[in-house]
């Protein structure tokens, strides 16, 4: 796959993070997550979409996440991810320490350019 | 059962995901579509924003699987299944590998046995012999007085030492007394040797000198073994010793039969030999600066015990036991280095080969989604498989080796330190395994590593490749051709050398006639006989007695064995010529020694039997002395000065009454071996054995055919009934002699040329194996040629043309090496690797060989029908 340079590499973490906070709105079914994701980021963070599925077989198995059986938009049936307490916890801890991060990359960046 | 449920667990989660990656892509396509794309476009567009389906999805599973150990069990499914597929490959491969892993790992556990550490005793490393070298090329022994040793001992480079010396001794108070070989060992020797006993104890400083310690040979020949003889007594010249100690079987000190304690008497002329242990780290130079001073000092109190200006070198005693077989050892161990080398080479050609016939399928399940993880731990686990496969068998095939070895020690034991056990060295077999999993390895993963830069594209499109090969991978099969043909010549020029050598001294002219021709040694009781004409008077009694006997012909006294014997050779002076520097071998023979021997008395005449009790001051000389001196002169009635010995005189040589060294000469013999059955006989000088006598002598015998039987028995009879208290040795067969003497060439010669014919065998079996993969490989491309008129001839000759001409260079890149290190070969293994018709035969075994591996895929691709060839694909 050939990568556009207008767009970022995630940081580790990041894919997980976004998928946490979207599905913490609501449940979801993969592809909807993708668009949901590419939509919100107004497509400037670029995700492969396969990279999806390891990403949340990862986490249903550390218990972030539930899947049950579904019906997708198109009424055909499909898998619907839903975010489980383990997971809003893990989220919680992930925004304080991306915060955190963000905050020191701020300064050292403000401190450069005076 | 939790396995069980993890099992099912598993199955609906991958279904899951299934479902939901399908849903996915279906729903993209559909919005796709939406948009205007068609469905053919919108598919594909989908599928490239997705990714690769497959890896993704195993991906994903993997989240769910201990993934190492699955994919190695899958791995191993496959490479089994590849194993068995291809049957001829695998065997090919796994014997190769077997063969190189079995012969290294044999040849160096022996090269460790016997070379590098063939000793029990403790820190034999340090074990040294202290050889006192004067203008002569043989050196003495150091001997010392017990004065002098006890301040040896106290030197602070030292780690010990004892004194020891030995003794033909009689066994007496049996039957007929037997002669055994017994040595006088300082009373703390066991102590230094450091062995313990197998049976009973050693003796040690508090023990009185009547008390003796078998060796384990001695103890299963005398007295079969039994454990009930500690405690029993034995006579030695009819003094008595108790028997308290058997030695393990591989303590053999000097090959002595026994040892007793030494006690050293205040006689200034009894010395012992002296030998030494270093302490850790003493270098053998420093040793040598503290020992020279002190022995310089006890040259000024005992002149006679040195010669008169030397300098004392030390030997390790492993060293001194392998001698010139270090050369040939070494040489060996290159040897069977290089057909590892071969062994690895033959395995990488074949793993390239096959490899390169796998591009196809490795890009297949490139498009299918394989990671490069996952191909590469696939070919890893295939190649890992065939190598340890391989190894294993290599265990076997070496174990038998290590048999085999064990087997030549039994049938020749002169080969071998007797203190030397032969295992199988571990680190060594690890090594070799090591190095032929690497190769198998490196040349495994090759494929992937080549996938990895190809494109699915270029391999899948119908086989470009298939017409012309590639010229990479023909480079690099033409460069392992040629190197295998270039160690291949050097194995077979080795092998040629020794067997060549072997047929040499198979054929030497003895000079002599070996059959029917047997010695007898006799060592005179200590202090018995002791004044010369009594001894002389005694031996020729002996001899007259012996000679008399019903099957003997004759009977002959000489003082060393039978020819080719190693004696010291000696300075030689002729008035009237420039002989500063020269010498001549010496020969103490009586007078029928050449009848007995046959060998033909060329000129002049031998003594009389009054000359020879009477030690007259007449020589005999052979052919090479004459060519030397007297080149076209009679050397008849010329007079020569040897100085052998009569200087240094010692309690056990009786010098005759009157010997000035001055002998004339009477008469020429032709010449026998004297140095060795390869080197040119040395000038030699007979001189009377009643010249200068020692306390011992060989009986020579000529006697008729198959009168060995029982001989033995009867000449000790006839010698009891002169002094009861005579020993007699064991009897020795002059044909038993040259064998043993060519029994290290023939083993020797065997091993090169087996391993000759193993690397033969690789690199045939290598270029067989090229020969066809060139050929499937281009199957199609024959089949076009000669649907467009091609004749088989040419076919042929394509085929062959590049591997023979890789073979051709590597035979001539053997042949300038192998002319190149000629030198280093002869000087370790006295054989000659550069003669022309040696390595014409050679060469042409290497080339009909190659011929013969070219040819028959060849003709195979010559009978290819072109319909079949193209429909093939």
């Amino acid at each position: 796959m050939t990568k556009n340079p207008e767009y970022r590499d995630l940081f580790p973490g990041a894919l997980e993070m976004m998928i946490l906070q979207s599905l913490r709105l609501k449940p979801m079914h993969g592809y909807a997550l993708v668009k949901h994701i590419k939509q919100v980021s107004d497509n400037l963070l670029q995700i492969e979409e396969g990279s999806l599925y390891p990403a949340l077989q990862r986490m249903l198995k550390e218990g972030w996440l539930d899947s049950k059986e579904g019906i997708s938009a198109k009424g055909r049936p499909t898998r619907i991810y839903r975010l489980t307490n383990a997971g809003r916890r893990r989220l919680n801890q992930e925004i304080a320490s991306f915060e955190k991060m963000f905050a020191g990359i701020a300064r050292v960046l403000a401190v450069s350019k005076a | 059962m939790l396995r069980f449920r993890c099992f099912f667990y598993r199955r609906r989660r991958y279904g899951d995901l299934n479902v939901s990656i399908r849903e996915h892509l279906q729903e993209k396509i559909e919005e796709l579509m939406e948009e205007g794309m068609s469905r053919e476009d919108a598919t594909s567009a989908a599928r490239r924003e997705f990714g690769n389906v497959a890896l993704i999805e195993e991906q994903s599973r993997e989240v769910w699987q201990q993934t190492f150990f699955q994919h190695f069990l899958a791995d191993l499914k496959f490479a089994w299944r590849q194993a068995v597929r291809l049957p001829r490959f695998t065997i090919a491969a796994m014997l190769t590998l077997a063969i190189g892993i079995a012969a290294q790992t044999t040849i160096y556990s022996v090269v460790h046995a016997v070379l590098i550490d063939p000793y029990p005793y403790r820190g034999a490393m340090r074990m040294v012999h202290l050889h006192l070298y004067d203008k002569e090329p043989v050196p003495d022994d150091l001997g010392l007085t017990g004065p002098q040793f006890a301040e040896f001992q106290k030197l602070p480079v030292l780690d010990g030492a004892i004194a020891d010396d030995m003794y033909s001794r009689a066994l007496t108070g049996e039957e007929l007394p037997e002669q055994v070989e017994a040595a006088r060992m300082s009373p703390d020797g066991f102590e230094y040797f450091g062995v313990p006993a197998l049976l009973g104890r050693e003796f040690g400083p508090s023990d009185n000198p009547h008390v003796a310690v078998l060796s384990y040979h001695f103890w299963k020949s005398h007295y079969d073994g039994r454990r009930d003889i500690i405690g029993r007594t034995l006579e030695m010249d009819h003094e008595v010793f108790t028997i308290v100690g058997v030695l393990p079987q591989r303590f053999a000190w000097w090959g002595s039969d026994l040892y007793t304690p030494l006690a050293y008497s205040a006689d200034p002329r009894r010395i012992a030999n002296v030998f030494a242990r270093l302490k850790p780290g003493v270098s053998d130079r420093v040793a040598e600066q503290q020992i020279d001073p002190l022995l310089e000092r006890f040259q000024h109190e005992t002149p006679d015990n040195f010669p008169q200006i030397f300098k004392v070198h030390l030997v390790h005693i492993n060293e001194l036991a392998i001698g010139r077989f270090r050369g040939v050892l070494i040489i060996l161990f290159v040897s069977v280095s290089f057909l590892l080398m071969l062994a690895c080479v033959n395995v990488a050609i074949l793993l390239l080969a096959r490899g390169e016939a796998r591009q196809t399928e490795i890009a297949l399940r490139k498009a299918l989604g394989a990671g490069g993880r996952r191909i590469v731990g696939q070919l890893l686990t295939e190649s890992l498989l065939l190598s340890l496969a391989g190894g294993g068998c290599g265990v076997l095939v070496a174990l038998a080796g290590i048999r085999i070895v064990r087997h030549f020690i039994v049938i020749l034991p002169a080969l071998f330190p007797q203190e030397a056990e032969i295992a199988l060295n571990v680190p060594v077999l690890l090594f070799s395994i090591g190095v032929s999993v690497a190769t198998g390895v490196v040349c495994g993963l090759w494929p992937a590593l080549r996938a990895s830069r190809t494109d699915v594209r270029q391999v899948a499109d119908a086989g470009s490749h298939k017409l012309a090969g590639r010229k990479g991978t023909r480079n690099s099969h033409m460069a392992l051709l040629a190197a295998q043909a270039a160690i291949t010549v050097l194995l077979l020029a080795c092998s040629g050398a020794t067997v060549q050598r072997l047929s040499r001294l198979m054929h030497a002219d003895l000079g002599y006639d070996p059959h029917n021709l047997l010695s007898v040694s006799l060592a005179v009781p200590e202090g018995a006989h002791a004044a010369w004409g009594d001894r002389a008077a005694y031996f020729e009694q002996i001899r007259r007695t012996i000679e008399a006997a019903p099957d003997v012909l004759s009977a002959a006294i000489k003082e060393g064995s039978l020819p080719p014997s190693n004696f010291d050779s000696t300075p030689i002076s002729i008035p009237g010529m420039n002989t500063a520097g020269r010498e001549v071998e010496p020969e103490r023979v009586s007078a029928e020694y050449f009848a007995a021997l046959r060998t033909p008395l060329l000129h002049g005449r031998a003594w009389s039997a009054p000359e020879m009790a009477h030690a007259a001051h007449l020589a005999l000389i052979n052919q090479a002395m004459q060519r030397r001196y007297w080149p076209n002169r009679d050397p008849i009635g010329q007079t020569i000065v040897l100085n052998h010995g009569v200087a240094a005189v010692n309690v056990w040589t009786l010098v005759a009454p009157g010997n000035d060294q001055h002998f004339q000469i009477i008469g020429v013999v032709a010449d026998t071996p004297n140095r060795s059955l390869e080197e040119q006989v040395a000038p030699a000088v007979y001189v009377p054995y009643t010249a200068i006598m020692h306390d011992w002598f060989n009986l020579v015998l000529r006697t008729r055919a198959s009168a060995t039987a029982g001989l033995l028995h009867r000449i000790k009879q006839q010698v009891h009934a002169i002094d009861a208290g005579q020993a007699v040795g064991d009897l020795v067969t002059a044909e038993d002699l040259l064998q043993g003497d060519m029994g290290r060439d023939r083993f020797v010669a065997s091993l090169f040329t087996a391993f000759a014919f193993l690397g033969l065998a690789f690199a045939v079996s290598g270029l067989y194996c090229i020969q066809s993969f060139l050929v499937t490989q281009r199957t199609r491309e024959f089949g076009v040629r000669i649907a467009l008129g091609a004749r088989r001839e040419h076919i042929v000759s394509l085929v062959t043309r590049s591997s023979m001409s890789a073979v051709l260079a590597g035979t001539g890149i053997g042949l300038a090496l192998d002319i190149a290190l000629g030198q280093i070969f002869s000087h370790w293994t006295s054989g000659n690797s550069r003669d022309p018709e040696m390595l014409a035969i050679v060469v042409a075994v290497l080339l009909i060989a190659a011929a013969l591996a070219c040819i028959v895929p060849a003709r195979l691709a010559a009978a290819i029908e072109p319909m079949d060839a193209l429909r093939a694909e």
